[in-house]
């Protein structure tokens, strides 16, 4: 048993690498050899992990990713336990369907960010997302449960069809953030478009967005700046046109 | 044993188990958390009548609370656990959630035994309120008309200890409760203790039961009211005009100690003559504080 398992990119894969069998969780029961003979898709063909990545370390549900993985896809999809860093950026769908755990992008992500995988009806129902950089379209699709945290910018239809949950988006966002969302909350802390389908109902102090985001602080180093911490926001309720018990909450000031 | 040329007699306190939950208090600045702690932990002196007891164990700074202000740390007991759960919702919903700008969370987060407080608060919220699950732990977000209540789903309940307590013995009343003053000056704040009465001082120490009134359940400790002095079989030395007690509960026994310790040292000062302890010849509860070797 390792503390952490370390899967380092060896060679950077000339197609779209499907690599959903990379899971912290999956990893702790795994040798470095059983993790390495994993299966992947490049470019639709099958292949191995191994091809692609050393791994060093096994048993472990500490799990770090090295090198430019823009190109590999489905990073921690389904993902129960765990913590997982990824020392770089990621490509789509990262931590689709995720139920628990916790992932960290130093870098940005593609589109789908703990989404829904196709057809399905929920997101992610569970865990933490942090990534440090920006997200593409459709970040947090369908999601059920858990906190997705963006401290770039959000793409287009960041939220959309939420049924609850947490995302919080340090910067800005694409437009469609929030569309047809159920319950859940989007904290946003940069001016965003919101659907016309809400409707503004107050300026205050939102009590658990300063238990939220001193968490984010302690648990994850997100550099939170205190004006945010207890600053008023401003509530929409929406998505009106849906069931309407969610809510965007608008970063105001001190 | 003598401190400061005062008496410790060779007794014990003599005390319960009870069970005990820890009430963080945060409010917009320290008066209105403190509002609520003192709303809360009113008319909770003791079990006898009150049905629990509770205190403030101490004020945290900012910095040691989750929403990251001022806030008060409450010590709630009860003699059992189904009274804990039922008292914490009825002083909860009627003293926090009505209090201004203030939120509640849970002083004892790693303790496995969970009361669901939060939880039966929630419906206040009449299907308006919303959960959020941060850091593992779910918080009841309740709409009310000052904005929202935040309070935690569930509160830790584990063994404590209630009836720690020391005796005053002292020439006067006035040397008495300057002695007791001081006693609990110097254990306020001390961690895992909180002194349930008013002022953290007790004038009428109980005895079990009465020798007249069968419904009574505690009455007048007799042996130690220096006015009974020649009409029963009294503890009252010569000398000694006024007794006071400190009663402490906490939520371990050597929390109770270190606190004793810190409170009769403090209160052998001219004027007192001895420090004794209330106990029950050792029949009753499984605590038992002995005063001479918690100060050897």
């Amino acid at each position: 048993m390792s503390d952490t398992i370390v899967l380092s990119l060896r060679q950077a894969p000339d197609h779209a690498l499907l690599a959903d069998c990379i899971a912290p969780d999956r990893f702790a029961a795994l040798t470095a050899k059983e993790i390495a003979s994993l299966g992947v898709f490049h470019g639709g063909r099958a292949a191995r992990l191994g091809d692609f990545f050393k791994v060093t370390g096994e048993r472990s549900s500490n799990v770090r990713l090295e090198g430019d993985l823009g190109r590999v896809q489905g990073i921690g999809t389904g993902t129960t336990g765990g913590d997982m860093l990824i020392d770089g950026s990621s490509g789509r769908d990262l931590g689709v369907a995720m139920a628990g755990g916790r992932i960290e992008v130093r870098g940005s992500t593609g589109d789908n960010v703990g989404g829904a995988r196709p057809g399905a009806t929920k997101g992610m129902t569970g865990g933490e997302i942090v990534i440090r950089g920006s997200a593409g379209d459709d970040a947090g699709v369908r999601m059920r449960r858990g906190l997705l945290v963006i401290l770039g910018n959000g793409g287009r239809g960041t939220g959309r069809a939420m049924i609850a949950g947490t995302i919080v988006l340090f910067g800005k966002t694409g437009s469609g953030a929030g569309r047809f969302l159920k319950r859940g909350t989007i904290v946003a802390l940069e001016a965003m478009e919101r659907p016309a389908t809400y409707r503004y109902a107050c300026t205050y102090r939102p009590p658990h967005v300063a238990v939220l985001l001193r968490y984010l602080r302690a648990r994850s180093g997100v550099p939170v700046s205190d004006r945010h911490i207890t600053g008023r926001y401003e509530r929409y309720s929406g998505d009106l046109a849906e069931l309407g018990k969610g809510e965007i909450l608008q970063w105001a000031g001190e | 044993m003598k401190i400061n040329g005062v008496a410790i007699d060779d007794t014990f306190a003599e005390a319960f188990t009870m069970r005990v939950a820890r009430i963080v208090i945060t409010g917009r600045n320290p008066k209105w958390a403190r509002e609520a702690a003192v709303k809360m932990t009113g008319f909770a002196t003791s079990v006898i009548g009150c049905k629990c007891e509770a205190g403030i164990e101490r004020e945290l700074p900012a910095a040691e609370t989750p929403d990251g202000r001022p806030g008060v740390s409450v010590l709630f007991l009860t003699m059992d656990k189904e009274s804990l759960p039922q008292q914490l919702v009825v002083r909860l919903g009627q003293t926090v959630l009505t209090c201004p700008t203030t939120a509640c969370f849970d002083g004892l987060p790693s303790v496995p035994d969970r009361l669901a407080v939060g939880k039966a608060l929630r419906v206040f919220g009449d299907g308006f309120q919303a959960s959020k699950v941060i850091g593992g732990k779910r918080y009841w977000r309740i709409p009310v008309m000052e904005g929202e209540f935040l309070i935690e789903e569930t509160f830790g309940m584990q063994k404590g200890v209630g009836g720690g307590n020391f005796l005053i013995l002292a020439e006067d009343a006035d040397h008495g409760l300057e002695a007791a003053e001081a006693a609990v000056e110097a254990m306020t704040n001390q961690p895992g203790v909180i002194l349930p009465f008013p002022g953290g001082v007790v004038r009428s120490g109980s005895k079990v039961g009465s020798k007249r009134y069968k419904s009574m359940i505690a009455t007048t400790n007799d042996a130690f009211s220096p006015t009974l002095r020649a009409v029963t079989a009294t503890q009252v030395p010569e000398g000694v005009n006024s007794v006071l007690e400190i009663v402490l509960d906490g939520t371990d026994g050597p929390c109770i100690e270190a606190a004793m310790r810190l409170g009769i040292r403090a209160a052998c000062r001219p004027g007192v003559r001895a420090i004794s302890a209330g106990n029950y010849g050792g029949k009753l509860g499984p605590h038992h504080f002995h005063l001479r070797k918690i100060l050897a």
